[in-house]
């Protein structure tokens, strides 16, 4: 039992997890926090760059991580794109945040169906996988493979330049600022709608990273994004809206959660204890993530 | 019964007469549509009486379509139809009063996808019994013909109409809406809240489960994916919404919109019906938020 727990398999697989959980929830907080923006189709932009890395992969041979930048740009045109078309006159009129949730969730669930299967229509339900950079390396016992290590070492590079970005630079300070408080900000000068524009493109394109470095170590589905996007709730909720330290504290401990007790009970239950992780967080915060917001 | 009242009951019964006499005239294909009607009206006035007029929005209620169909595979071949489908009912019935009261303390959006992910997390969790089980798809023999479905069907269709109709006009409906409107507000002025939501909830969800415990019958084979798929869910999300949430006639008018969108695109593609159903609740909520039922008024109102 020790054993199991202290073993370097598993805490690598927690880690290279909990760093994905931590750009999905980052990009998350990024939407749901500067608009309210209740943004359940999150983890159909990472199936979106997952199937982009994959064909990329498959048809040129050239490193995925190539993608990368190409599709950041294109998932943060994605999200600009749907801001412009839906969110931004709606959000200038000033309605109320009960309002613009209740909206945003019921457009990007229309928007989530629509993704998904026109992505099964287009490449069949049918589960993908590439083998990239496969070879096992030895670190001690722990073996690990090469895909891993960059999916790791690409996340945590993310990570950095976001904090960076987001407490050192004005634009970031902004964007901050916008989600601590949006009336405040507004009154000290931000220009919210430009801020607004940037954070969506910004909170696309890590979500697309995150499917990028997904597709490296997971198959990929049309319908794999739901249970990342829970997995996103689940961070930002437990570590605090507009609280990215908090965000990537709660993706590593989600992970950590949800690998040893898949590890220590069976594969099969690894989708009840995702859910139940999320029903059993929502019911202990009902306020949901408001509360935590005020005091941030 | 004044006349007044008694008119929707009339309209209602004689629709539902109606679609079961319509069965008997057409054939095997358009039965089924038939039965798919009574199915989504039944469905979508259930909803609508817990969210339509509370605003909580449920992505849940496959749950209840699920536990149903669950209990009557169960005991298939063991008890009566009749008594398995009112089983059915109570299951769904008492599983939504079980979780109403932990669920409903959460409020807003976090309450919709929070329903998402119970029914997400009952799916797995049934489907993990069954695979304990050693059962994951049970074959079903002798089930009832089309005919003895859709006679059903449409009773529960009419029975989930009345409901919505009178619940919408009491006391108890008018307190629900208060709810919606301003929950706090509600309190102050006395509505019992906690009590109205868990009631109007387990109400709710109880007709959905015999809903699905007939809909079980109609296939040979019983496969938990399939009868807890979250697409039901969002199907009736959509029905209610593009109808429009004014009172009873509006779910009607948004099952026959989707399901004659469905009848034109399903052949092409289940696929295409899909994405168009997920760009048509886009359409609706952004350009008509009040659905069918609100164009129409605002139409005659502008007349």
């Amino acid at each position: 039992m020790l054993e199991t727990v202290f073993s370097g398999q598993l805490l690598f697989a927690a880690a290279v997890l909990g760093v994905l959980y931590a750009v999905i929830g980052l990009g998350l907080n990024l939407v749901y926090g500067t608009m309210r923006l209740l943004n359940i189709a999150h983890g159909d932009i990472l199936m979106l760059g997952a199937y982009a890395a994959f064909w990329w992969f498959t048809l040129t041979g050239l490193s995925p991580l190539l993608t990368l930048p190409l599709v950041a740009v294109a998932a943060a045109g994605l999200g600009i794109g749907l801001y412009v078309a839906f969110f931004r006159r709606h959000l200038a009129s000033g309605a109320h945040v009960a309002v613009v949730e209740a909206r945003s969730l019921l457009i990007f669930f229309g928007i989530s169906v629509a993704i998904q299967n026109a992505m099964a229509w287009a490449f069949t339900s049918t589960p993908r996988a590439y083998r990239y950079l496969d070879g096992v390396w030895h670190l001690g016992d722990t073996a690990m493979t090469g895909n891993r290590i960059a999916a790791l070492a690409v996340g945590v590079g993310v990570l950095l330049a976001m904090l960076v970005f987001l407490n050192r630079t004005l634009f970031g300070l902004e964007i901050k600022a916008l989600i601590q408080h949006r009336e405040a900000a507004r009154i000290v000068g931000i220009n919210v709608d430009r801020v607004q524009l940037f954070a969506i493109g910004l909170g696309f394109a890590v979500a697309g990273i995150g499917g990028v470095l997904l597709s490296m170590t997971e198959q990929i589905t049309p319908f794999m994004g739901f249970p990342f996007t829970i997995g996103a709730f689940v961070v930002i909720i437990m570590g605090g809206l507009g609280n990215i330290r908090g965000g990537i504290v709660a993706g590593f401990a989600l992970a950590f959660v949800e690998i040893y007790l898949v590890t220590l009970t069976s594969a099969n239950l690894r989708s009840i204890l995702v859910y139940g992780i999320f029903v059993a967080v929502l019911l202990i915060r009902p306020q949901g993530l408001l509360s935590r917001a005020r005091r941030a | 019964m004044n006349a007044r009242a008694a008119w929707p009951v009339l309209v209602t019964l004689a629709g539902a007469v109606a679609l079961w006499a319509l069965g008997q005239a057409v054939g095997a294909y358009w039965q089924i549509v038939l039965l798919n009607v009574a199915m989504w009206i039944a469905l979508t006035q259930s909803w609508s009486v817990f969210s339509g007029l509370t605003g909580y929005i449920s992505l849940g209620h496959v749950v209840a379509y699920g536990i149903g169909a669950y209990v009557v595979v169960s005991g298939w071949g063991m008890l009566p139809l009749w008594l398995l489908v009112g089983l059915a009912g109570l299951a769904s019935g008492l599983f939504g009063l079980l979780v109403a009261i932990p669920v409903l303390r959460v409020r807003g959006p976090y309450f919709v996808i929070l329903t998402f992910g119970l029914a997400e997390l009952v799916k797995y969790a049934v489907l993990n019994v069954e695979t304990m089980l050693g059962k994951s798809s049970r074959l079903i023999f002798g089930a009832p013909g089309t005919e003895t479905l859709l006679l059903a069907m449409a009773g529960l269709a009419a029975a989930a109409t009345l409901l919505r109709h009178f619940v919408g006009i009491s006391r108890f409906g008018r307190g629900l809406a208060a709810i919606r409107e301003d929950e706090t507000a509600a309190e102050t002025i006395g509505v019992p809240i906690t009590r109205f939501k868990v009631l109007a909830f387990a109400l709710s969800v109880t007709l959905p489960g015999m809903v699905g415990g007939l809909m079980a019958l109609r296939s040979t084979y019983f496969e938990v994916l399939q009868v807890f798929n979250p697409t039901i869910s969002f199907t009736i999300v959509t029905m209610a919404i593009i109808g429009g949430n004014e009172d009873a006639r509006g779910p009607i008018l948004g099952v026959l919109f989707l399901v004659g969108l469905s009848e034109v695109l399903r052949s092409a593609s289940p696929q295409l019906y899909l994405i168009c159903l997920g760009l048509v609740l886009v359409g609706f909520v952004t350009y008509a938020p009040t659905g069918l039922l609100g164009l129409l008024h605002g139409r005659r109102a502008r007349r």
